[in-house]
């Protein structure tokens, strides 16, 4: 994924991997961008299957 | 215990490159799903490793950390250099970025030197092409003696010219760049010197000592054994000799050589003028043209688009028709027929009932409210407006002892400030933090709280713009007072500005679906739990000793006693206490004076119960607790200063 702010290619292997304020419940769903650390919405899996889907069979 | 044939000879491919560079897109196109990650020995430091089978072939795909030369400065660099220079690799593949190919070639002729099985993938053409530079692949190729395939792997553009590439890839020798006489003549006296078996150029490994390159030294040192010693006196003496500066030298040789392999490589088409994006990006960070931009982002945006049709249209739908007309009597009117008793009633629909506040306040208050701020957010986000808007108030920023990258924080507090909180250690100095960390809590509103905070002044004429004006005052000042207090260095703010873009609709529709769901998940469960928090205080009479505590602060803003309890809600969540007030404003219970009072002093309150742990997590006790207090008294002081004011003016009565 890239990061929103600043465009960073963000390794999908970084997704829950950074650090976590703790306070939300149900663990953190964010992705903070190791370059700028803006956080990044883990976007859940039926938008991401949604997408891929869309990708996969694009409407022309 | 030995590893099958199979897998201990399977070839091995690198795949090297700067940060950012799409190599992560490519190990996952060439190897799938099928991956695993796992620290390299002896580090802390990740390596992804899969597996691709090309032409019924498989090979073994290392992902290694993003290098931005062999001489390694960071942890994660270092060992990228250390798969480089000591594991046997059937082909490295250099990914470099097509729009900076001066920048990232000479790390393609530090690799060529070092003798490496090299092909080299030019990626991100399509952007390359849209700015308007052509590069000729086939001169390059013919120029470097390696494959060269240009790429956009993020649009699986190249992919099948790379499997082949792998797929007939023959390795070979690649010719020496050559330095000025004197350097070679140095690089040559230590190269002759090395007679040990190593896996990548002498040369190159000459080079990398004679920089001073530590896991060079050392490599040497293991294998020269004895002779190390030698080695390194002579190192000592050929960069004695240069005096100069040897890494500027070599930069500026190996600068001159990529110049001359890339001439009539690359080519910008002369464009006539620049873009409406150039434009326009060029307008949002030019102070005089970027500050109405702001203004206009921030009227349309957030006061029409979230303050009037959010937290006025849909919140009035929502609240007002179907939770107090219809949903509400109807739980109450059930409760009475079904529950006789005092407590449960009371509950579930009573003045803090989990079904006549925490659900109402969550769905019909809160949620249209951050919905549309979500919006407006993820359009501005997808645009690419926020690295701009850091740009601007890089100079205003500058005045208060932070810089542009602390916009990060402060855009992000408007989501959750508790969550801001963290990241304002991504600010480079304790200072910049510890000012970010205050300024979030007096200053910055979490969204819900600024959406009704909206829509509730904007019903008072002039109500709106005293809160605005007082919040910039007190955001100015507090940092600038901070910034005076806290001495210290303030650092450089640069960044590489991506593309300003037309936002694009699906992603707008999934940024604001995922950041609503999460944040639907994230209140849901706390707003119940401060239902029952406020019910039991009701029922065991704590919540009203409370408020009478609270009672004399009321008064001294002018407020009635029981906008107490819209600062205790306050203190569970912040839009929670908004979501009060909210109520209050309904029952007719506040004048436009009291309303403009209470929401200045709640939005610059005392920061939430989240929020101060994050506090004490970050910046430890002592400085949460002065912050604590600080935003207390300034924010009960500048309420009572605001009623003074308003009343002796005779203004909002």
């Amino acid at each position: 994924m890239k990061c929103a702010f600043c465009g960073w290619e963000i390794d999908e292997k970084q997704i829950g991997q950074s650090e976590r304020c703790g306070q939300c419940p149900g663990g953190c769903r964010k992705v903070h961008c190791p370059h700028c650390g803006y956080a990044n919405p883990v976007v859940p899996g039926y938008l991401q299957r949604w997408m891929k889907k869309e990708d996969d069979d694009p409407v022309t | 215990m030995s590893q099958p044939l199979e897998i201990a000879t399977k070839r091995k491919i690198f795949l090297v490159g700067n940060p950012n560079v799409g190599k992560s897109v490519l190990f996952n196109a060439l190897t799938g799903a099928y991956t695993t990650v796992s620290n390299y020995p002896g580090t802390s430091v990740e390596i992804a490793r899969g597996e691709a089978t090309i032409a019924g072939t498989t090979y073994e795909v290392l992902d290694t950390p993003g290098m931005y030369g062999l001489q390694p400065m960071t942890e994660e660099e270092r060992v990228s250099q250390r798969i480089l220079l000591q594991e046997e690799a059937f082909a490295v593949i250099h990914v470099i970025d097509a729009r900076n190919l001066e920048r990232m070639l000479p790390m393609t002729v530090q690799l060529i030197e070092a003798g490496l099985p090299l092909i080299l993938v030019v990626n991100i053409i399509d952007e390359a092409e849209r700015m308007g530079i052509a590069i000729d692949i086939a001169l390059l190729q013919q120029r470097l003696v390696i494959p060269v395939i240009a790429a956009a792997t993020a649009h699986k553009r190249g992919l099948d010219e790379i499997r082949t590439a792998i797929s007939s890839f023959a390795g070979g020798r690649h010719p020496a760049y050559a330095y000025a006489p004197d350097l070679e003549r140095d690089i040559l006296r230590l190269a002759v010197q090395l007679h040990g078996d190593y896996r990548v150029d002498r040369r190159a490994l000459a080079l990398l000592f004679l920089l001073r390159d530590e896991e060079t030294m050392a490599l040497v040192h293991r294998i020269e054994g004895e002779s190390a010693a030698a080695i390194a006196e002579t190192a000592k003496e050929i960069i004695f000799s240069h005096r100069s500066d040897l890494h500027l030298r070599l930069s500026m040789e190996r600068k001159r050589i990529c110049t001359e392999l890339l001439a009539d490589v690359v080519s910008n088409t002369p464009r006539q003028g620049r873009t409406f994006g150039e434009k326009l990006s060029a307008l949002t960070m030019n102070p005089w043209t970027g500050v109405p931009i702001l203004l206009a982002v921030l009227y349309f945006g957030l006061y029409q688009f979230v303050g009037i049709f959010g937290a006025g249209t849909v919140v009035g739908l929502l609240e007002g028709d179907l939770f107090s007309d219809i949903i509400n009597p109807w739980f109450i009117s059930t409760a009475d027929r079904f529950i006789p008793w005092l407590w449960l009633h009371e509950l579930l629909v009573g003045e803090y009932g989990i079904l006549t506040l925490a659900v109402r306040y969550a769905v019909a208050l809160v949620m249209p409210i951050v919905g549309t701020f979500f919006v407006a957010f993820s359009i501005l986000e997808d645009s690419g407006y926020f690295p701009r808007l850091a740009m601007l108030v890089d100079r205003i920023f500058k005045a208060i002892g932070l810089n542009g990258r602390a916009v990060i924080p402060m855009v992000l507090g408007f989501g959750c400030d508790t969550m801001a909180t963290i990241v304002t250690r991504t600010l480079e100095t304790t200072r910049e933090r510890v000012i970010a960390t205050v300024l979030l809590a007096l200053a910055i509103p979490c969204s819900a709280q600024l959406g009704v905070i909206l829509a509730l002044l904007a019903g008072v004429p002039g109500a709106l713009l005293i809160w605005t004006i007082v919040m910039c005052v007190i955001f100015l000042f507090v940092g600038f007072l901070t910034a005076r207090l806290l001495p210290g260095e303030r650092p450089m703010f640069y960044m590489e500005i991506p593309p300003l873009r037309l936002p694009q609709l699906r992603n707008v529709v999934v940024k604001t679906l995922t950041r609503m769901q999460w944040y639907f998940l994230e209140i849901f469960p706390l707003f119940i739990l401060a239902s029952v928090v406020l019910w039991a205080g009701k029922m065991t009479g704590a919540l009203e000793s409370l408020v009478r505590f609270l009672a004399p602060g009321m008064t001294l803003l002018g407020l009635p006693e029981d906008v107490a309890a819209v600062f205790v809600f306050g203190f569970f969540r912040r839009d929670f206490g908004a979501a009060g007030l909210f109520d209050m404003n309904e029952q007719g219970l506040l004048s436009p004076v009291q309303l403009t009072v209470a929401a200045v002093t709640l939005t610059l309150f005392v920061p939430c119960v989240a929020q101060f742990l994050m506090m004490k997590k970050e910046r430890g006790w002592k400085v949460a607790l002065i912050i604590f207090a600080a935003v207390t008294a300034s924010a009960f002081g500048v309420g009572w200063l605001l009623n003074i004011f308003l009343l002796s003016m005779g203004w909002l009565t």
